[in-house]
């Protein structure tokens, strides 16, 4: 069963609002800023830091970073989950919601306070750490009132949030989905990717022979998917996980995770690789994931098929990565533009990819996406041109 | 509304503090608390394992004979707090300036999925569902996914006690049960039959308590599902 997508929204370093985020994507705008913007690091790295945001008065929960982020993306999605409301009815709209760290930047502020940082606007608590903090204070203000659930698998969270929002609504749990994910920047995930030695100094350069690592990003991302719509932004045609079962953080060699997903996506969508027009990489710009995941491209689409690598735009925003890049397909199907990777000159020749490295117009139909997590999670999604 | 039901294939349960899931219903605790001993997992692979991802590993390695070689399951492991214990030693690192790599790495709430399809080689999907409402949710995502791919599909759900630091809940053992769930078809002669449906209810419902009634074999709420409503699970 395919589903409708009838909303869509982000919010990341990019821009705090759908027109400026994809504006700047689509003309390749660098929104990276030095790693010292945030906190002082006694390393050198770039971050995607989002925009400045006003604060989530209108949610009613405590204004903690990830709910202010979400908050951005939440806002923009009101009206389409609106108009579902009055489709189906409250209780019919599920909400199934992603994210890797949750209120973890909230508690490291309590929890390990620095001068440096801003402190907590309100007292600390535990209710704001979990990974659902935001959920009722979400839900309530967009007044759905189906089944609730939280996914939390690293990098791959939000499309596995979107796999279980597809069981609810084919299994006739619910008609339609409010699918979310937010991560906030925290000195835990900053200090924890470059101790294992995966963070760039400099801005990510996914599938450049120069690539040097994972550049940081943090932001939300939102999704209205629906049983059926008549004029709908795009069709989730289908979605595919599986697992490495190779090693914790390192991908397995031959991307055995990666080509059983994306295999298993085109299956569900009924469609032979060659329909695809392009694919957005998980691309984050570490030495062995890039090429592993080239690799793992070839072999399911045997052909130098394009790939765009949209972290090098938004940065790596963990449990939101997947949503962040769907997103940006959709729009890429409206505007049928094809957003460039940055800094990809020169290209890895030894990886035998078609990079595009501008704003490239061309006939875009389908697009595979994928997100690659620690724990050898993968996911991919085919989204189609309604 | 009722959902499709599903066979419960095999279950199996460890508690820190108590000898069985009906201990946990009666509040009667072990003599002296006892850890995991987690086979599953081996040698480098041990190393650094927070106490939820032991648990899990407990649970999940004492059903191993129960799978299909052929068929290996899709796992969704269910966790409240997840890698609670994990995040404190983060924080006190970040304290001090700085972060272990192991620990990170081992920090994610899908850590155990992780160490788990390593550990057996099975490339299957996997999920962790989080949050408040994990038990009943993890269960729900599991029932819908055995009707999704009429497959077996292995359902994990564990906690730790939360640290004293984060001021929460104050749940002092750890808990975890495993389930094999698989199509009512496909079910073996003994296999129990379970039946989820979504009722009226804003309960609160205790997890551990939850789970151990799940693990029991016996009916009753698994949590909050949506507003106003529970998920029940009925055994049979």
């Amino acid at each position: 069963m395919r589903l409708a997508v009838t909303g869509a929204a982000v919010a990341n370093c990019l821009g705090s609002d759908n027109a400026t985020a994809f504006e700047r994507a689509f003309t390749g705008s660098d929104a990276f800023s030095p790693g010292s913007a945030l906190c002082d690091l006694p390393f050198q790295t770039a971050l995607g830091i989002a925009s400045p945001l006003p604060h989530p008065a209108e949610l009613g929960c405590a204004p903690t970073r990830e709910a202010t982020l979400a908050a951005a993306s939440v806002r923009q999605l009101e009206p389409a989950v609106r108009a579902a409301v009055a489709r189906w009815g409250a209780a019919r709209i599920a909400y199934v919601f992603a994210s890797s760290t949750g209120g973890l930047d909230n508690s490291e502020r309590f929890l390990a306070p620095d001068a440096r940082l801003p402190g907590l606007p309100t007292g600390y608590s535990y209710d704001d750490h979990w990974i659902d903090a935001t959920t009722s204070a979400i839900t309530s203000y967009l007044g759905i009132a189906g089944a609730r659930m939280a996914v939390s698998t690293a990098c791959s969270s939000s499309f596995k949030a979107l796999a279980s929002a597809h069981r609810l609504i084919e299994q006739g749990l619910a008609d339609a989905a409010v699918v979310g994910s937010a991560d906030s920047l925290c000195r835990t995930t900053i200090f924890g990717f470059h101790s294992l030695g995966l963070l760039s100094p400099s801005p990510t350069r996914p599938f450049s022979r120069e690539r040097s690592g994972i550049t940081l990003g943090e932001g939300s991302a939102y999704i209205l998917v629906e049983r059926a719509a008549s004029s709908p932004l795009a069709w989730i045609e289908g979605t595919g996980a599986a697992s490495d079962a190779h090693h914790h953080t390192s991908p397995h060699p031959e991307g055995l995770g990666p080509v059983l997903c994306m295999r298993q996506a085109l299956d569900r969508a009924s469609l032979a690789p060659d329909k695809i027009d392009y694919v957005s990489a998980h691309g984050t710009g570490t030495l062995q994931n890039d090429q592993v995941e080239a690799a793992a491209i070839r072999r399911v689409f045997e052909r130098r098929i394009p790939i765009t690598a949209t972290k090098s735009l938004t940065g790596h925003t963990l449990g939101s990565a997947g949503l962040t890049a769907l997103i940006l397909a959709i729009e890429s199907l409206h505007r049928q533009l094809v957003p460039p990777s940055l800094r990809v000159a020169p290209v890895d020749e030894a990886l035998d990819v078609a990079m595009v490295d501008k704003p490239t117009a061309m006939p875009v139909h389908h697009i595979l996406v994928n997100a690659f997590g620690f724990g050898g999670s993968n996911a991919s999604v085919v989204v189609a041109r309604p | 509304m009722t959902i499709e039901p599903v066979s419960i294939l095999a279950t199996s349960f460890f508690s820190t503090h108590h000898a069985s899931a009906a201990d946990v219903l009666a509040s009667s605790p072990r003599p002296a608390p006892l850890q995991p001993t987690y086979p599953l997992l081996v040698a480098r692979a041990r190393r650094f394992t927070s106490l939820v991802t032991q648990l899990h590993m407990e649970v999940c390695g004492a059903l191993r004979s129960a799978l299909s070689p052929t068929d290996p399951p899709i796992s969704v492991f269910g966790t409240c707090h997840g890698e609670i214990q994990t995040a404190e030693t983060m924080i006190a690192g970040i304290r001090e300036g700085k972060v272990s790599s192991a620990r990170f790495a081992l920090s994610v709430h899908n850590t155990a999925a992780g160490l788990y399809s390593v550990a057996t080689g099975n490339t299957a999907a996997s999920t962790t569902i989080t949050g408040g409402n994990a038990v009943a949710a993890a269960w729900l995502d599991a029932v819908l996914t055995v009707h999704e791919t009429s497959r077996p599909v292995l359902l994990s759900i564990a906690d730790e006690p939360v640290p004293a630091l984060f001021q929460g809940p104050t749940q002092p053992f750890g808990i975890a049960a495993a389930f094999l769930l698989g199509p009512t078809g496909a079910a073996a002669p003994d296999a129990h039959v379970a039946r989820l449906a979504i009722v009226p209810g804003d309960a609160a419902i205790d997890p551990a308590q939850a789970l151990a009634r799940a693990a029991a074999g016996k009916s009753g709420p698994l949590g909050s599902i949506q507003p106003g409503a529970l998920l029940d699970l009925s055994v049979s």
